[in-house]
Order: C-alpha cells, then structure tokens, then sequence
C-alpha cells in the first residue's frame, strides 16, 4: 500500500540518481583511505599530519628500507655532502634541475629560509627538529633575526653547522617535518600556505589538487618532478571509518587497506585466507610499546614493585591473542630495526607471576595496592583490549589494577601534568636514530615529566642527553646500550613490551607496495606501482 | 507578532549566556589545544610558545572580553585547532549541513506522516503496531549502528548508493536515512495522535456512522487539521537537526557542522566551539520562532506561554 | 472505556517485556556460570554454541552473560537519572509557572542556553570533567534532560494555575504551598509520568552513543551500550557479537515507547502537551 509505494518510490529516485552519479575509476588513479582528516599541509604546523609532506614536498635526504630490514639514507634533494673533521660542519650540494610544481627552481636559499621559518613561526610545532643547528636557539629567544649555523655559498650549495656533533642528522633532515618549502611560494601565499591546495607548492612527486575538509583529499602526478615517473598518476583519499574501509576494501573501491584500523580477529578471518593471503603487505613497525610508571605515584616509587610489575604481565599471550602472533617481544628500549638496538639487552624479561608476588611481599605489598591504568579513548582497539588483560594479569598478582578511559586532551594534558599514574605508550621512530626514542622518554627533566615517568636519576637523564653527541659512533652505541640497559633492568622504569608487525592489504590492480620504512600509516604515493 | 522584540531581547541574553557558559566548560574540562597539536611530539618549550600565540596565557578576563568584543565586532577568532578563521570554516561546514538536514527532513516527514495515519486508521490493530515499529526503529538502535546496517546492505549487498560522501546527492541519501528516521518516530507519534484527536471529535463520529466508504474521506478531512501540530514541530525539528548530526556525520564523513563542533570540543578549541555553538544556537532559536510564528498563523487561537 | 482496555493492551504487552527483562537481569547471577569479567584468551570472538549461546567477545567473556549484566546498567541509566530530571525539570518548571519575572525569565533563559547547546556535546563537556563513569552519566543525562521537562511543565503549570478551582483555591484563602501541593503537583501527574516514560528511550540511547564514543561506561563495568559500541567493529565478521546487545537496546526502547505511547493515550487523551 503506501509503504510499499514509499520505498518504490525511494528506489526509483535511488536508481535514477545512481545512474548519474559514478564515473569509472580511472585506471591509473587509486584509492585510499584515511582514518582521520588532516589538519593542516603545513608540516610546521603540526606533529601528525605527514601525508601531504611526504608526498608533495621533499626532504633532503630520504630513509630507505634494505632487504634485511636495516635502513639506508639515501639522497634526495642533496646530490652530496661533506662532513668537517670535527664532525661539526655539513656542506651540502643541491640536485641539479629541481623545480617546484609552479616551476620556480630550488635553491640554497629555500633551505635556509625553510629551517628559519620553522623557528620564527609563532605556533611553529617542529622546534625541536632544528634546534641542533647553530644559532638557532638564539633565534628561538628572540636574540638573533637570522640563523647563523647556516651559511648559503651560491644557488647550490650551501653548509650546516651544529652545536654538537650528532650522527642522526642527515637520518633527522629525512622526516616529513623537515621538507623544503620555497621562499618565493610560502612569501606569496601567506596564511593560505598549507591551507589552499593551489598555494601549497611543493616539489615532490604530487601535487595537491583538492582538500575537501573532514571529507577527503586528491592527489595528482606533478609533471615537473625532478625524480623517476611514479606508477600512480592520480591518488583520491577518502576519510572513513574503520568499518568502512573494509567494506570498501572488499568492493574493490580501494587500493591499499591499512590493516592497523581492524582488529586482527577480523584480519585473520578474512584476509589471512586463500582469497587476500598473497596480497598481504607486511612492514615491521619500528616502535616499541612500553608500560610505563610514574614513580611519583606510591608505591610506584619502590623499584621492587616496577620489577613486580614487569614480570607480572604476560607480554606474549597479550601479542599471541589480541595482536594475533604479529609482532616480536622486545626487551629493550630500541626496537629491532632501530639503530641503538643491541641483541644483548634482549631476553632477560620473563613472564613470572610467582615472582612478582614474592617480590611484592618483600616490598611490603603482600596484600597488593590500588592502581589506576589511565586508556586514552581514542586508542586503537587493540590497545584498549591488550589494558584490559593487563589490569587482570596484575590481578592476578595481587594488585588491584582498575582502567580510567579518558578522552584524547585530558588524556595528554593529565601524562604532560606528570601525574598519570600507569598507561601504555608507544612511540613510532620518526628518523633512525636511538636519539629519537630514548631523549623522548628519558633525556631531560621535562620529558620524564612530560611522559608522566618521573624517572629520578639525574645523572642517567644527563647521560642521555649527552649521548647524542659522542662523535665516535661505537662509543656512542656502546653508551646507548649501558643506558638500555640500566634504565629497564635496574631501575624496571617501565615495562618494555613488544613491537608488532604492519599489515595492509592491496588490491588486485596493485602490482607492487612498499610501505614507509617505519611502518608509518601514512605512505608514499610512488611506492605504488599498478598492473 | 509583537512579542518579537521580546523575544529577539531574549536571544541575545541567550547567546551571550552561551558564550559564557562554554567558556567557562572548556576551563573546568582538563586538557589544552597546545597540548593536542603538538600530542606525541611534545616538548615543554613548544607548549609555551603555543601558548603563547594562542593567546591563553593571558588572563582570563582578558580572553573573555576580548573574545566578546570580538564577535561584537562580527570577529569568531581564529581555530586553535585547524588554523583557520571560525567564520569561514562554519561557512565552509553549513552547507553540507544544510544538504543533509533538508534531506533527512524530507525522509523523516514522507515516513513519519505517512506511518502516523496509518497508526491512526488502524488504531492498536496490526498495522498499527507495524508502523509505529517500523517509525520507532529509527529511535531503538543507536544511530550508528543504523549507519551500519544502512551502508551494509545499500552499498555492499546492493551496491546501489555509495558508502560514504563523495560529494554527490547519492551519497547524501544514506547519511539523510539514518539521520531521518531518527525523526521519524516522533512525527509518527504525533500525526498519530493528533489525527486520533481529530477522529474522536463528535463530527467524526457522524461521518463514519455513515459507513466505511467514508473512511478514506474522513482521513483526508482530519489530515487538514491534524496535520497542524505536525507543522509546527517541524521547525524545531530541523534546527535539532542541525546540531545533532554528529555521529551521522562521522559515520558518513560529511565535514558538517556537527563534526565541527564535535572536534572543537574534542581539541579543546575554544574560539570555534563558540562559533559553532553559536551559530547552531541561533539557528535554533530562529527555529523556535517560526516554529511560534507557524503555530499562531495556523491556529489563532493558540496562546503560547 | 472499551477503548481504554484495548489501548492497555499494549501496555500490557509493553509492560510484561520491560519486566521480564528487569526479572533476566537481576537473576543473572543465578542464570549464569560465566562471569561478566573473566577473560579467557584462548577463546576469544566464538562463534555461538559450545556452551555460549551468543558466543564469546574479544576477550573471550560470555556475551550472554554480558548483556544480562549489561542489561541492569542500561536500566539504572534509564530509570534513574530520568526520573531525577523529571523532578529538577519539575521543580524549575513549577516555579517559573508561579514567580512571575525575574525567576521566570531566569529559569527560562537559562534552560534555553542548555537546549541551545547541543545535548551530545554537553553531556560529553560533563564526561570529559568528571571523567566516564555510571555517576557522570547520570549527572550528564540530567543535564540534558531537564530543560525541554521544564518548558512543558511550566506550559501546564500555567494552564492549571488559569483553572477556575485554583482561583476559589485563592479567593478562600489557601496559601501558596498549599496550591502547589494539592493543585498543582496532583494535576501534572499525568504529564509526569508521560514525560518520564517518552525520556526513558532517549536516556538509554544517550548511554549507548557515550559509551560508543569510548567516554561513557567503562570497562570493566558493562553496558548494552559499550557492548554494541565496542563489537561494531565485528559486526559484518561476527555479527552476533553486536546484534545481541544491539537487539536487547531495540526491545528495550521499542518497549519503553509502547508503554510510553499508551499511558499518554490513557492519562491524556486529548494529547494536547506532548
């Protein structure tokens, strides 16, 4: 009657409108999707948004992953470069023929004017990035208008010095947060830079052609790059949920499925089968999830509980189950793959609940305490699962664990406060440099408070901050594996878990995918190649 | 209407409440944007500067007024969050908003009127139930799992409707469903009852004991004047609308609105939760009026407290 | 009166499901071998059978032993803190109806300003303050509630206070509180009891979008509304883990707003206020 008439109704209106709407898929277009929209291009202005950087913009150098999962440090924007004796000084010579996609030409200047802006940017996000370079924190407090470690020589080239000698530094200039922007593009486009799509100009292998906020963006193939022509000519990403991308992903309507969305029941289930399994792209994330403690906190304090804790969590049923076996226990700080990372810190953590608890009792904890495992709500699913089993596995010792879910800021703003008592961390490397990893949790009064660690030993936090400069690389690796070593076996900070394994997904238009080398969600365009 | 100065005087009182109240929530609630745009990456010196160029380290007097004076001034500030003037990001929101309220508005009505007489004609009998079930469901399940289940069987079963937006009307059509039938049930369940208000009147009765050929007859005549409240309801049905698309919206990824002020709110970005709230608080209000305005059109002799 | 009987009916039909589910739940306990907590990795995401009628989550627990537990949060949250807006909304309402001006205009604006707000958002403001709780979604639903309960009780409070027995009430001399409580607090009954059951929905739903935003009820307390929420992610793999909780939600509601609809049809026939 009129229900049946309304839904025919409904149907027609949906079949006439269908038949308008889709246009095939171009053949060398892909589809991907994002789990979020970005915030800004401008990747000085923010930590997390690194898909237009990284694609439409180039760095200096880029970080290539080998066949037995080291990396390498290519060139990129630099056709080469020297390095003083004192190990101070960089001088660089541009590539030949870049130009950005408005065809304005890449100079030493840019360079100069690129790392200048990231310090004279009010709301600047990447301070951190070039603050080795000399000067620069000078032009941070305002004390000089120029940067003076960097010297310009002529169009090509141009040196770089720093305050102390670090061997991460070309692994550093690699990142997204360190593309080169061109002075002549970001001057005329003023606030609309990495804002407008057409006034955000880059020099990488894209060009952002729309930003449609909240929605999506289109990428296209910039015809003036400098590098090999990419196999992809024209990227469509399209924000989805998770739930979404899986539908999607099995529609055919998307190229790449990035696996870290699902939980690994359903990557099991349905793409671990006969009909996905050799389609299945695999990447180590270079990471490492950690447990961390806030010795702030009673009894948190006491060394003895740490190690109480550490040998209370049953590492490997949590990455069997709910990671599904993909990952690797790790025991140390570094995760395998990181430079720093030392085979012999491995091993010593084991599974051991019996001894947990006697050392409990001999803390004076027999009868166990209170403690509050804080859950960012906007975590992974996997990670809300694996704290689950976590406060029951301390349970089980005798401490009585409960989980506090709060949303993203308050979250960050309790663990900058340095008074979150107990949470799960996980850092992803930005370069390959131990550096990165250990100075974030351990290397400065600020950031073991920032971190909600509260780590006590002053002398151990000076000793991180000077390892990044030990000029000769073995002494300098031998000194990160002390540290290693002294930070999670003597004094149990937190409880080093296990790096887990990226998957994605790729459709059966894609004939090859290599992901980032840390095994970022963001990806490059040009790792792509189609049938 | 000349209560209209009156209530004009009272909106502004509203909105300047509402300025203050949100104001003072985004203090009580813990966490700061500088913290969520640096999130992992953070350091104590960028969390001053942010700060600082956010202008939240000065006094909260002195934020206040010159927040106020500023949409005084017809100035909604600059996002913390998205780096952008407020204004011009509502603006870029609105009409995506806009396309999926008017949509779902349509759904809700077409469903809800239609499923309300039917309740009404067959009153606590079979049909009844069915309607008001099938009206109510809207309103059982959470909204996203009607998203879902809508995106399931349209777009991977049917292949029929896309699975989110991608720009086009078609894409708008799920997104307008799950947000529609929402709605639907309260539209139902007052055509239902006002019709039934109708069909108790003493001039019904004489109708129908005129036989039951009637019936369709007297269903039309009743409709005129059940159809009233309906109307009215309507108004402030979309201006809820407006605002309470959030989920739909994320599901669907329509940059609406709702998605707005939700990450506003999630980022802790003062200047455009304002914004956002503002607007959809006027919004509203304008709906109340009309809604008013509709009301004493229709039914003069209405008198609204 | 015919016509009252048939429309109990549906009441009755309503009411009888509403009460065996409260009867499920509160004896889940004795209904149950699993517990609502105890994980069990080795068997997590099974599929219905093997003793799980609605198989495992993905931790391995019972989901059918969750949803009976689940059911009592989803009804505290869907009794309590409807019934305590009811009362504040009440309250402001009455004596907005009865001081004229200033207390009025101010209990009045100042509902405005919360429903002006958008209620997801506010109730999410409280959650992010005091953190997800069973206690801070409660406070939040109140928030969200009470202002569209006042408006309509002030509207009724108004008409009842116009009635002729309130004016010989006055002329022979009752006193204000006298009014109130033996005129027009007996006479809004109706409308109270109207206005709770339609909220009940709502309340429960509410629940369920916080909980699906990872703000509300927290693990390892459980609601229908975490439940479904949590296993969306599950629900075109292993569609039981979602449709279970998700189903439960739908029979609650549908109920609630059957019996909703039919103590309005009954206590107000002439449906003007709602």
């Amino acid at each position: 009657m009129i229900r049946k008439y309304m839904w025919m109704l409904i149907l027609i209106a949906v079949l006439a409108l269908s038949g308008c709407g889709k246009s095939g898929s171009k053949n060398d277009t892909v589809h991907l999707a994002l789990s979020a929209d970005i915030v800004t291009m401008d990747s000085h202005k923010t930590t997390n948004d690194y898909i237009v950087p990284m694609n439409v913009f180039d760095t200096l150098f880029s970080l290539k992953k080998n066949d037995d999962g080291s990396t390498r440090i290519d060139n990129s924007l630099v056709e080469k470069y020297e390095l003083s004796d004192d190990a101070l000084t960089y001088h660089f010579t541009l590539r030949d023929g870049v130009v950005f996609s408005d065809g304005t030409p890449l100079t030493a200047q840019d360079v100069k004017f690129t790392f200048e802006r990231i310090l004279k940017l009010p709301d600047s996000a990447q301070t951190d990035c070039v603050i080795i370079i000399d000067g620069a924190q000078d032009m941070l407090d305002g004390k000089a208008d120029s940067l003076r470690g960097i010297t310009v020589e002529d169009d090509k080239n141009f040196s770089i010095t720093l305050t102390a000698p670090f061997s991460g530094f070309t692994s550093l200039l690699a990142t997204p947060a360190m593309v080169i922007y061109s002075e002549k593009n970001v001057t005329e486009a003023g606030d609309d830079f990495g804002m407008v799509p057409g006034k955000t100009i880059g020099s990488g292998p894209y060009i952002i052609k729309e930003w449609t906020r909240g929605s999506g963006l289109v990428f296209e193939y910039n015809p003036r790059y400098w590098g090999p022509e990419p196999s992809v000519k024209k990227v469509d990403m399209k924000v989805m949920e998770p739930q979404a991308m899986d539908l999607a992903f099995q529609k055919g309507d998307l190229d790449i499925l990035d696996c870290l969305f699902l939980d690994s029941a359903i990557v099991n289930s349905t793409y671990k089968t006969d009909t996905y399994k050799d389609r299945i792209v695999s990447v180590d994330r270079l990471g490492q999830n950690f447990i961390l403690m806030n010795e702030n906190i009673e009894p948190l304090g006491n060394v003895q509980v740490r190690k109480a804790i550490q040998q209370a969590i049953n590492r490997e049923s949590i990455l069997n189950s709910i990671f599904a076996g993909d990952g690797k226990l790790e025991d140390g700080i570094f995760p395998t793959g990181c430079v720093g990372y030392s085979k012999n810190n491995q091993g010593w953590l084991k599974y051991d609940p019996d001894n947990a608890k006697k050392l409990l009792a001999d803390a004076g904890y027999a009868d166990g305490f209170d403690l509050e495992i804080c859950l960012d709500s906007t975590a992974n699913d996997s990670i809300k699962n694996a704290v689950q089993v976590i406060s029951e596995n301390l349970k089980a010792v005798g401490i009585n664990a409960s989980i506090r879910s709060i949303d993203h800021a308050s979250y960050l703003d309790l663990r900058n406060s340095g008074e979150m008592p107990c949470f799960w961390a996980f850092w992803l490397l930005d370069y390959n440099d131990p550096d990165n990893i250990i100075y974030t949790f351990f290397g400065s009064k600020d950031n073991v408070k920032l971190r909600s660690l509260n780590y006590s030993d002053d002398s151990v936090i000076q000793r991180v901050a000077a390892a990044k400069t030990i000029g000769k690389e073995a002494d300098r690796l031998a000194e990160y594996e002390a540290l290693e070593k002294k930070i999670l076996q003597d004094d149990a900070a937190c409880v080093p878990m296990f790096s887990t394994k990226h998957l994605f997904v790729i459709s059966d238009r894609v004939e090859t995918f290599i992901p980032h080398w840390a095994g970022w969600s963001d990806i490059y365009f040009d790792q792509i190649t189609l049938k | 209407m000349k209560e209209l100065p009156k209530r004009l005087l009272g909106i502004i009182i509203v909105m300047i409440l509402v300025i203050a109240l949100i104001f003072v929530m985004l203090r009580i609630i813990p966490g700061d944007p500088a913290s969520v745009l640096l999130n992992e990456h953070v350091s104590q010196a960028n969390i001053d500067r942010l700060t600082k160029s956010m202008g939240l380290d000065k006094s909260l007097p002195e934020q206040f007024f010159g927040y106020l004076g500023g949409v005084l001034r017809g100035d909604l500030g600059q996002s913390y969050y998205m780096q952008q003037p407020v204004s011009s990001l509502i603006l870029q929101a609105f009409p995506y908003t806009i396309r999926l309220t008017l949509l779902s508005i349509v759904f809700a009505w077409t469903m809800g009127i239609v499923s309300g007489i039917f309740s009404a004609m067959y009153n606590d009998h079979f049909p009844d139930y069915l309607f008001r079930g099938t009206a109510l469901l809207g309103i059982s399940v959470p909204v996203f799992m009607v998203a879902l289940f809508l995106q399931y069987l349209f777009y991977y079963r049917l292949s029929l409707l896309p699975l989110v937006y991608d720009g086009s009307i078609v894409s708008m059509i799920l997104p307008a469903i799950a947000l529609g039938w929402n709605s639907a049930g309260s539209v139902a369940r007052l055509m239902r009852s006002s019709l039934m208000d109708e069909l108790d009147a003493n001039y019904m009765d004489t109708a129908r004991a005129k036989g039951l050929i009637y019936k369709k007859a007297v269903i039309f005549h009743a409709f005129k004047n059940a159809i009233l409240p309906v109307i009215t309801m309507m108004a402030l049905q979309l201006a809820e609308m407006l605002s309470g698309a959030v989920i739909t919206e994320s599901v669907f990824s329509i940059p609406g609105l709702g998605k707005l002020a939700l990450t506003a709110l999630q980022t802790r970005d003062m200047p455009l939760l304002q914004g956002t709230v503002l607007f959809t608080a006027f919004l509203i209000a304008v709906g109340g009026i009309l809604a008013d305005f509709i009301n004493t059109l229709l039914n003069p002799r209405l008198r609204l407290g | 009166m015919i016509k009252l009987l048939r429309q109990n009916k549906t009441a009755l039909i309503s009411g009888a499901v509403i009460l065996v589910v409260i009867i499920l739940s509160t004896l889940a306990p004795l209904l149950s071998k699993y517990s609502e907590t105890s994980q069990d990795l080795a068997h997590r995401l099974m599929a219905p059978g093997n003793g799980h009628l609605f198989g495992t989550d993905e931790l391995g627990r019972d989901v059918l032993t969750r949803i009976l537990y689940g059911t009592r949060v989803s009804l505290f949250i869907a009794l309590l803190p409807t019934a305590l807006a009811v009362v504040v909304g009440t309250f402001a309402g009455v004596c907005s109806a009865l001081f004229n001006g200033v207390i009025d205009f101010a209990i009045m604006r100042f509902a405005d300003v919360m429903l002006s707000i958008p209620g997801m958002l506010l109730s999410m403001v409280v959650l992010y303050t005091f953190g997800g709780s069973l206690s801070s979604v409660v406070i939040a639903l109140i928030l969200i509630e009470w202002g569209g309960i006042a408006r309509v009780v002030r509207t009724r409070a108004l008409e009842i206070y116009q009635k002729e027995y309130i004016e010989a009430a006055i002329i022979t001399g009752a006193g204000q509180g006298r009014i109130i409580f033996f005129h027009i607090i007996p006479n809004l009954i109706p409308t109270l009891i109207v206005l709770f059951t339609l909220n009940i929905p709502s309340s429960i739903l509410a629940e369920s979008t916080l909980s699906f935003l990872g703000i509300g009820i927290q693990p390892p307390q459980v609601s229908l509304g975490l439940m479904t929420g949590y296993s969306r992610q599950y629900l075109f793999q292993m569609p039981w883990l979602s449709l279970a909780p998700s189903g439960m939600v739908m029979l609650l509601v549908l109920s609630f707003n059957f019996l909703g609809d039919a103590i309005r049809d009954i206590l107000d026939p002439k449906r003007r206020q709602l």
